[in-house]
């Protein structure tokens, strides 16, 4: 049972961002406002963990009207504040929530804490609902959406026991990945995901699910989806690719000589459920490996270069791509490209091509 | 002492104290002895792109650089001896 939540302020409890704000600040999120009333009531504590000033908590408790329990402010690790707080009030990690919106510090908590619930601001709106919670009743949909949550929690209590390394890791824990075309069924799941994922996304900047069906419907392009699963659950569709050009005969636009074909990625994205299970990683090594087959002598990969997106970059880096120095443009895009002779990354095992 | 010398020394002791970083986001002890020279991408040590993210945040909050702002292609991570010597010529 939960009995603490430690919140995260900027675009969490609040609509915006604090310290950015001026004279003109934000306002409590409605929905969340209503949670921390909800969790009083149950008497669950609230708690805060933010790289804001103590008066930020403040101005979330005048605006809302919440008890909290602790406040921690400032710019160490918010798995070290979550420990203090959880030390402070005598719980257990398992008795212990954190909400963020920010993907990176809901990662570090994770990995530090694994038996801490986290969630993002989205989850923490229905999350009252869920068994954790001890609602007065709970519908088979909240009962799901906790289900998920105890499978990522199993999942990382089992890494972060494990003793080898990553791949050892998702071989032991029977991780499945399927690489396959886009299908029209998946277009609406492919549209959210391009709306959703900023950390892990290439292009940032949505696909409507009508450019999706004509990529699908062209020749000279595709869209190849991953799905992900291991013996903790099934995650589904959790990302995607488009690649271009590769097959120098059916695109109409792609007017390159035959021997230096080039494969364009104009998106590559990611949702953060796959994120430290092997997905991207695997994405790039098939798109390398594939525009190889086609023919193709190079892949680039056009990546919007912000300080959201580090993990995309990193996982180009690995995989052997490189942009020109001080080739970022105007509108803040670089493209990473790589030839695709010599090795090309490798494909683990546990990857299914259809 | 010349300020080679100062950047080898500095270099070392950032060393140190990223490989307890390296350990710490990957939950692989075995990694705070990590060689100087090792691969972090690859076949080395393996960092991915979560790892190396918490890694490369870790390392603004403690020297105040920040890795990914100032290297487009993220090269300095190539080894540990790369990236404290990149950490090292900034502090």
């Amino acid at each position: 049972m939960i009995k603490c939540v430690v919140w995260d302020i900027d675009n969490t409890l609040l609509t915006g961002v604090y310290l950015e704000s001026g004279a003109d600040l934000p306002g409590a999120d409605p929905e969340l406002a209503g949670v921390l009333r909800e969790l009083s009531a149950r008497g669950i504590l609230s708690a805060i963990a933010s790289r804001n000033p103590p008066a930020a908590a403040d101005y979330v408790q005048q605006l809302t009207g919440a008890d909290f329990a602790a406040v921690e402010c400032g710019w160490g690790s918010k798995a070290d504040a979550i420990a203090r707080i959880a030390a402070g009030l005598s719980l257990a990690p398992d008795a212990m929530a954190f909400v963020d919106d920010d993907m990176l510090e809901r990662a570090e908590v994770a990995t530090a804490l694994p038996d801490v619930l986290v969630l993002t601001p989205e989850d923490a709106a229905e999350a009252p609902g869920w068994p954790e919670f001890s609602p007065a009743v709970i519908t088979a949909e909240a009962r799901r959406r906790s289900q998920l949550y105890a499978e990522r929690r199993r999942r990382q209590a089992a890494a972060s026991e494990f003793g080898g390394s990553r791949d050892d890791f998702l071989r032991h824990a029977g991780t499945r990945l399927t690489i396959a075309p886009a299908m029209p069924d998946d277009l609406p799941r492919l549209h959210e995901l391009s709306v959703r994922t900023h950390q892990l996304n290439s292009a940032g900047e949505p696909v409507t699910e009508a450019d999706l069906a004509r990529l699908l419907a062209s020749p000279g392009d595709s869209v190849i989806t991953v799905r992900l699963a291991d013996n903790f659950g099934d995650d589904g569709l959790v990302g995607a690719a488009i690649m271009t050009g590769n097959d120098g005969s059916s695109g109409p636009d792609v007017r390159v000589p035959a021997r230096v074909l080039v494969a364009t990625v104009p998106l590559i994205m990611m949702s953060c459920r796959a994120l430290g299970r092997g997905a991207l990683d695997a994405l790039l090594a098939w798109l390398c490996r594939s525009a190889a087959a086609d023919g193709a002598a190079e892949l680039r990969v056009p990546c919007l270069v912000t300080e959201r997106n580090v993990p995309m970059r990193l996982a180009l880096a690995a995989a052997g791509l490189r942009a020109e120095a001080g080739s970022v443009a105007p509108d803040g895009r670089a493209v990473f490209a790589r030839p695709l002779t010599g090795e090309l990354p490798a494909l683990p095992d546990w990857v299914t091509v259809k | 002492m010349t300020g080679d010398q100062v950047t080898d020394d500095q270099a070392a002791e950032v060393g140190a104290e990223l490989r307890a970083m390296l350990a710490r986001v990957t939950g692989r002890p075995e990694l705070a002895g990590v060689a100087a020279g090792t691969p972090l991408f690859g076949a080395g040590v393996g960092l991915d792109s979560l790892a190396g993210t918490l890694l490369l945040r870790q390392v603004q909050r403690r020297y105040g650089v920040d890795v990914a702002a100032e290297d487009l292609n993220l090269d300095s991570l190539e080894t540990l001896g790369t990236l404290a010597t990149f950490i090292a010529a900034r502090i």
